[in-house]
Formats: structure tokens, C-alpha cells, sequence
């Protein structure tokens, strides 16, 4: 595994350990992403998705198990100090940006993320504005001319495009999305859905997307992750998602688990 | 003509205070009672400097330092050791009692006959022009500071803390960090207020502190209802108008013949009925909005008919 991006060992996570709450959320989790992977991971509600996402993202301690990001060990720093090599967009469109500060302060401030801040050049520098309309035009939502909009005024879908600019703009080792599209109308998620896929590819990144849509899931990327109690139940690559439809997915996990899969939000999301 | 000009010669020093705590309220939402002890602090040290003979301008500054000290006090407490920040105040402030009372030695410094201060180093006029003059000097400086570090690179990062912590740490910004700076500027600056405070009256007093705070909130939320929706650098322009205005009221009502040992209960009940009013004018819009609604549909329902 030469050219691993995200390295997980043996990963365990337990909530309330050792009360009669316990809950045993991830149960040995071994997985590797290769460069330019864009894996999509599905499961029902209590799977492990967002427990395993922010296992890698720093934002929950880890309870046994390695987390390696681009050969480092990062098992024991903070979500700041992985944000060298990280970038996340939340499921919460308010939830990526700052409200009260302006589009392009917004956009600089991504554009440093985990290098030292100094206290005597520009927060907002003059030639980055014409890279931020260029990549804001890009996106095809008609923000370029909204630089010195506050954030909080915008609606939750352009909020969440420009999320995704900031964290790619600096190419990150690893890309996490959090269920971002969840939060927006059938429409707006589509097309925040298309930016992505634009951006991932474009810029050949890494990324690890957590979705409740499995007709994303298999649009989307090129492997696909099904969890199911903790577990990895299915993994497949970009030529064994190929021509698979939610049916055949649902019945695969069935063979798999022996349960059908009965989460509503993942059956009823097409 | 009195009562005005020294109403903003007042509201002038009082601004720098109000600034101070503006930073802690606004950027990092958080009410920081730290204030009412970094206030007499930096009166207290500038106060034992100037009677021991060092120049004022030094006192001035080292008094700003021991608040900005104590701002780091607060904010390593509640960043670091997660104490609640309302809390972190009041522990503060509450020991700074003691220790501005070992500073001056005893309850009140007088800083009268031949004791330089910055307001009677150069001549110029009245003691009340200088002050004026001398106070503009000091604010130009601060906000031009201010403008200019919240607009840099760290400036913008401590901006994005008070605003959304989670995307502050999610883009590599120390939180922790971000908030001791602003608290160690924040409560530089009162103290700093209160430096210039002491020099003005000509004396340093252990309770120069009780109550501050609540002229310094005053003064924001005047500048606040007045004018919204501004720049930062605008919002500290506002916020001196602020705290003129909240003098005038005061020199107005002790004019009146207010009894002045009523004077905190007045400060009290005036900010409340400020912090109520955005609620109280809301309200008023919106009733006045529904019987325009009433009116005309009942109007439109007739013409229908």
C-alpha cells in the first residue's frame, strides 16, 4: 500500500463505554482509499457512517484503532491540526462557512487553511479576488459578482457551493462530505451533486462521501461502501458498481446481512 | 454648551472602554465581566507608575499591559480550562480586587500637584479641550489598530471563531488561541480606559469599576439601534457616538437634581429598556403591519362585494 491516502486499522469506536448504554458504533474497521478513490459510503441509520467520518475528521476521539492520512499517523490530533491535510463539508449548509463575515473573507480564510495566519498582510488579498470570481463562475449560480455578500444572507444551497470551493480550492489529501446535499430541496442537491463530481474530478481528489441517497451512491465516485452495524458489509470498486441499480444493491445487502434493509430514509431516497 | 463638551470629552474615554468590551460581546459573543476589574487595573498600575515617576505616556501603557494580562487570565480559563465564560469573569475580576488593591497600596490614589498625567503633558487649552483633543488622538490610533488587525490574516480568523466555530477549526484556525488574543485586546483596551480615566479625575479608585460594564454595553446598543447593518470599522465610529450619547443622558439627569446615589439604578433600568427595545420596535412594526393588512383586505373584500 504504497500510495494510500487515508489508512484505517482496526478502528473501534464505543459510545458510553461501560454503562448499560454502551454502544459499540464501529467494530474493527479496516480501510484504505488509494489516490483520486472517490468513495461513496451508504447504511441505515445507527450504521457507523458518521461516526466513521468523524473518526477520520478528528471531531470524535478515537476509541482503539489507527488513523493514517498520507503515511501520517494522525490517530491523536485535533480536527485544526488535521485540517492540513483535510477538507469537510458539512450536512449543514451554515455549518461551512462563517455568517457574518463576506464571501471572499470567507474564501481567504479557506484558501489558509492549516498554515499560520500572520497579523500584518491583508486577510483578503487583491489577487485573489479575480481567482475567487473566476471559481466562483464556475459553479454556475451566478455568485461571482456576490464577493462582498455576507455568507449569511445566501441561500443554503449556494452557501453549500461555496463550502465546496473552499474546501477544495486548497487541494486537500482527503476530501470528506457529509452528507452535504442532504439539507437541500431535490433540485439544488442535484446540482450541488453535479458540482462535486465536477470538482473530484477535475482536481483529482481523494474524497469520502457519506450519502442516505444510494441512486447517488452508485452515480456518484468510483467505489461504493455499504455499513451495516459497525461493519463494512459491502464494498465495491468502480467495475463492480458499474450497471448496478438500487434493487440489485438492496438484495446484495440482503444476501450479505440476512436482514433486509428496512431504513426508510435509505429505501425511500431515489 | 457645558454639559456637551464635557459630556464628549466623557464619552470619548468611555468609547475606548465600550470598544474593549464590544470585541468580547460582538466578535466572540461572549459578556466578559473581566471588564469591571481590568478597568480599575489599569488605573490602579498607571496611577502607582505616575506617583513613582515614571512618564505618563510609559504609565499609560504598562497599565494597558496589566489588562491585556488579565485578559489572558480569562481567556485561558475558559478556553483552556473550560471554565464558563461568565463565570471566568467574575472569577477575574473578583481576584483583581485584591490585587489592584496591593498595586495602589490602598483604596484611592490621588494624582494631584505636580503629577504629570497625558492630559496636562502638553498645553493646549481647558483641561476639558485637552482631553478632548488628546481622547480623539487615542481613539484614532485604537480603531485604526483594530481596523487593521481584524482585516488581516489572524484578524479574520479571530472574526471566524466568534462567528462559526466549527469552520474554524474544520479550516486549521486555533480557536483556543484566537479568543485568548481577543480577550487580552479586549481587556487592554479597558484598562487603557480606565488609565485615562484616573489621569483625567486625578485620582484612582478601588470602585472605579462597579458598574462599567453596563455604561460600556449602553453605549453599544445606542450605537447599535441607531444605525445597523455597518462595516467594523464603522460599528467603533458608532459606538463613540454611543457613548457621547449615554453621557449627555446622564449629565441631563444629574442636571435634573437626580439624587447621583441613584445613579446605578438609573444605569440598570436604562439599559434594560435599551437591550428591550429592538423587541418593543419590532413589535410595534409588526401590529402596525397587521392593521395595514386588516384595513385593506377588509377594503379589498368590500370593493369585491
Amino acid at each position: 500500500m504504497t500510495n494510500a491516502i487515508l489508512e484505517i486499522n482496526g478502528l473501534h469506536q464505543y459510545f458510553e463505554k461501560g454503562t448499560p448504554n454502551e454502544n459499540h458504533a464501529l467494530k474493527g474497521i479496516d480501510l484504505q482509499l488509494r489516490e483520486g478513490e472517490f468513495v461513496a459510503i451508504i447504511g441505515g441509520n445507527g450504521a457507523g457512517k458518521s461516526t466513521l467520518l468523524n473518526s477520520v475528521a478528528g471531531s470524535l476521539p478515537v476509541s482503539y484503532g489507527q488513523v493514517k492520512i498520507a503515511g501520517k499517523d494522525v490517530t491523536y490530533q485535533s480536527v485544526e491540526k488535521r485540517a492540513k491535510l483535510i477538507s469537510r463539508v458539512f450536512q449543514d449548509p451554515r455549518q461551512g462557512s462563517a455568517p457574518l463575515l463576506t464571501v471572499e473573507e470567507n474564501l481567504s480564510l479557506a484558501l489558509k487553511r492549516g498554515s499560520w495566519r500572520n497579523f500584518w498582510s491583508s486577510g483578503v488579498k487583491k489577487n485573489e479576488r479575480n481567482v475567487f470570481k473566476q471559481k466562483l463562475a464556475s459553479l454556475g449560480l451566478g455568485l461571482e459578482n456576490r464577493l462582498s455578500a455576507e455568507i449569511g444572507l445566501l441561500s443554503g444551497g449556494q452557501r453549500q457551493a461555496i463550502t465546496l470551493l473552499m474546501a477544495t480550492m486548497r487541494q486537500p489529501e482527503l476530501l470528506l462530505l457529509d452528507e452535504h446535499t442532504a439539507a437541500l430541496d431535490p433540485q439544488t442537491s442535484a446540482t450541488v451533486m453535479q458540482i462535486t463530481d465536477k470538482i473530484v474530478r477535475e482536481e483529482h481528489l481523494t474524497a469520502m462521501m457519506i450519502t442516505h441517497n444510494m441512486q447517488d451512491a452508485l452515480k456518484y465516485g468510483n467505489r461504493l461502501i455499504m455499513m451495516d452495524h459497525g461493519q463494512i458489509a459491502i464494498d465495491l470498486n468502480a467495475e463492480q458498481k458499474q450497471g448496478l441499480t438500487v434493487p440489485d444493491l438492496l438484495a446484495m445487502f440482503k444476501e450479505k446481512s440476512g436482514t433486509a434493509l428496512t431504513d426508510d430514509a435509505v429505501l425511500l431516497s431515489d | 454648551m457645558d454639559i456637551l463638551t464635557s459630556s464628549i470629552s466623557l464619552g470619548f474615554l468611555w468609547s475606548i472602554m465600550a470598544i474593549g468590551v464590544y470585541l468580547t460581546f460582538r466578535i466572540l459573543d461572549i459578556a466578559d465581566m473581566t471588564a469591571e476589574g481590568s478597568f480599575p487595573l489599569g488605573a490602579a498600575i498607571t496611577a502607582h507608575a505616575l506617583t513613582q515617576g515614571v512618564g505618563p505616556i510609559v504609565a499609560t501603557l504598562l497599565g494597558m499591559a496589566g489588562g491585556a494580562a488579565a485578559g489572558f487570565v480569562s481567556g485561558f480559563l475558559t478556553t483552556k480550562l473550560h471554565i464558563p465564560d461568565l463565570l471566568t469573569g467574575i472569577l477575574t475580576m473578583t481576584g483583581l480586587y485584591s490585587v489592584n488593591l496591593f498595586i495602589m497600596g490602598r483604596a484611592n490614589v490621588p494624582l494631584v500637584g505636580t503629577v504629570k498625567t497625558v492630559f496636562n503633558m502638553i498645553n493646549i487649552g481647558s483641561s476639558t479641550t485637552t482631553t478632548i483633543i488628546i481622547g480623539a488622538i487615542i481613539i484614532a490610533i485604537v480603531i485604526g489598530l483594530l481596523v487593521f488587525f481584524f482585516n488581516t490574516e489572524m484578524g479574520l480568523a479571530a472574526r471566524a471563531v466568534g462567528n462559526n466555530e466549527d469552520m474554524s477549526a474544520a479550516n486549521g484556525i486555533k480557536a483556543d488561541s484566537m479568543k485568548i488574543i481577543v480577550y487580552m485586546i479586549s481587556n487592554g483596551l479597558i484598562a487603557l480606559s480606565g488609565s485615562l480615566m484616573a489621569q483625567t479625575n486625578g485620582y484612582a479608585d478601588i470602585s472605579m469599576g462597579i458598574g462599567t460594564i453596563v455604561i460600556a454595553l449602553a453605549a453599544i446598543i445606542i450605537a447599535e439601534i441607531l444605525l445597523r447593518h455597518l462595516s467594523f470599522g464603522q460599528r467603533l465610529l458608532t459606538i463613540i457616538g454611543g457613548a457621547i450619547i449615554y453621557r449627555l443622558i446622564i449629565a441631563l439627569v444629574l442636571d435634573w437634581g437626580v439624587d447621583p446615589n441613584a445613579l446605578r439604578l438609573f444605569y440598570a433600568l436604562m439599559l434594560t429598556v435599551f437591550l428591550a427595545l429592538p423587541l418593543v420596535q419590532k413589535k410595534i412594526a409588526q401590529s402596525q403591519q397587521r392593521r395595514k393588512n386588516t384595513r385593506e383586505f377588509l377594503k379589498n373584500s368590500k370593493e369585491e362585494k
